[in-house]
């Protein structure tokens, strides 16, 4: 074989593309010529320094718990439905994305304050809310079917308002217990991302806390004589945001 | 055959088992696409989601191409819609994201082999980097990376070999600027 042939062949011989015979002829040229040699021996240092010094990125823990949660909640919802809108569960994964190993976080080993306990708690239901498919009770967009369904489930009214223009859709609300008490649970949607706020009234304000857990950003405030607490796994810039439209 | 015809629920468990086993390879690809982790997550779970919905049409044999044809098309499209919502022109985000990673990273590691070569493949079109993943991280066969890919066999070795020789060059260039 001569020069051109082989170097349009090094490549899938490096790649080992080539049937016996060609890898044979390919060899043979490269033990006696060294221009093809040199060729090759370049192609394959690079290789080496791809597969040895680039960065292998693998999939970051929780990422594999995620996708089964979801997985397995998209499954459940379509047999349910039977063949039913595709569209209903591409917004419920969506939901579910958000879904991590919170189950197992350092929350549940690492509290000691009443703050830290409270921020436990509203994790963990906001955990729930996705895994359970309990995510709403009163599934609407418009903050006057929202507050008004609050009534007479609650002892007290919750102020929910839509922040749709601002790109933070309200999309429901729920009852949920955080600690021993009945709470709201507004529903919020950034993107793929939830965004579950608890609200409930309380005597005296505490201070303000922000807190990262496993993914998840959890971020408390007072106002109104309530307390507030926004827990989504949502950049903490965008939450802090979310928090910025509710405090004005 | 996997996958029985007509209206049946798509089959968690054994989608789960046939395709959580390529997570990190879907994650990998999705990473070096987006070169952002937080994209290459949502892009892997949402990837995920849509395979799931599409899994009658795995005809069994390897998963791994068949999921990150899903993987790649997801990435596109998200990487589509991101350049869209920035409103920056198509230009602007390619030069420009490019001289900033070229600039800043160069005054940290001059000279850094290592850091030159992640570099230069950030460096690579998208359509040539998702091929150097695809060969030399995962190791996949011409075939299987047409398949993922969605091109002719032809068109990823030319490809490759393009790709190849920018990185060459890539390499080169910058190894000669670091020892200025």
């Amino acid at each position: 074989m001569t020069c051109a042939p082989v170097k349009s062949l090094l490549e899938p011989y490096l790649d080992e593309e080539l049937d016996a015979a060609q890898r044979a002829q390919v060899a043979a040229h490269l033990a006696s010529c060294a221009s093809c040699a040199e060729m090759h021996a370049q192609l394959l240092e690079l290789r080496t320094a791809i597969r040895s010094h680039a960065p292998y990125y693998r999939a970051p823990a929780g990422l594999r718990e995620r996708i089964r949660f979801s997985v397995r909640q998209a499954g459940r919802n379509a047999s349910r439905q039977a063949g039913g809108s595709w569209r209903w569960i591409a917004i419920a994964a969506g939901i579910l994305l958000t879904v991590s190993a919170a189950w197992n976080v350092a929350l549940f080993r690492s509290h000691t304050s009443g703050a830290d306990l409270i921020a436990q708690n509203v994790l963990s239901s906001h955990v729930r809310s996705l895994i359970g498919a309990h995510l709403l009770d009163v599934p609407s967009s418009d903050r006057h079917t929202v507050k008004p369904w609050f009534n007479g489930k609650l002892d007290f009214s919750p102020d929910v308002r839509d922040f749709a223009a601002q790109g933070f859709p309200l999309i429901g609300g729920r009852i949920d217990y955080v600690g021993d008490r009945q709470v709201a649970a507004l529903v919020y949607q950034r993107r793929q991302h939830a965004i579950n706020l608890f609200t409930w009234p309380v005597a005296a304000a505490d201070s303000p806390a922000e807190l990262m857990r496993n993914g998840y950003h959890v971020l408390h405030w007072n106002s109104g004589g309530m307390a507030w607490w926004a827990v989504s796994d949502l950049n903490v810039d965008e939450l802090r945001q979310f928090e910025g439209l509710y405090r004005r | 055959m996997i996958s029985q015809p007509g209206r049946e629920a798509p089959k968690p468990a054994l989608f789960e088992e046939t395709m959580l086993p390529h997570l990190d390879a879907a994650y990998n690809l999705a990473r070096w696409l987006t070169r952002n982790e937080h994209d290459a997550q949502d892009v892997v779970q949402e990837a995920y989601l849509r395979a799931l919905r599409f899994f009658d049409g795995f005809r069994g044999g390897d998963a791994r191409p068949w999921l990150l044809a899903v993987v790649r098309n997801t990435a596109l499209t998200w990487l589509r819609r991101k350049r869209s919502s920035t409103q920056v022109s198509f230009d602007e985000e390619i030069h420009g994201s490019r001289l900033e990673a070229a600039t800043v990273e160069t005054k940290l590691v001059a000279g850094d082999r290592f850091a030159e070569l992640r570099i230069c493949l950030d460096l690579l079109p998208t359509e040539f980097r998702e091929i150097v993943v695809m060969r030399e991280m995962e190791e996949m066969p011409y075939r299987d990376i047409a398949e993922a890919a969605s091109l002719p066999i032809g068109t990823v070795m030319s490809r490759l070999s393009r790709a190849r020789q920018r990185l060459q060059d890539c390499l080169a260039a910058r190894m000669k600027e670091a020892s200025k």
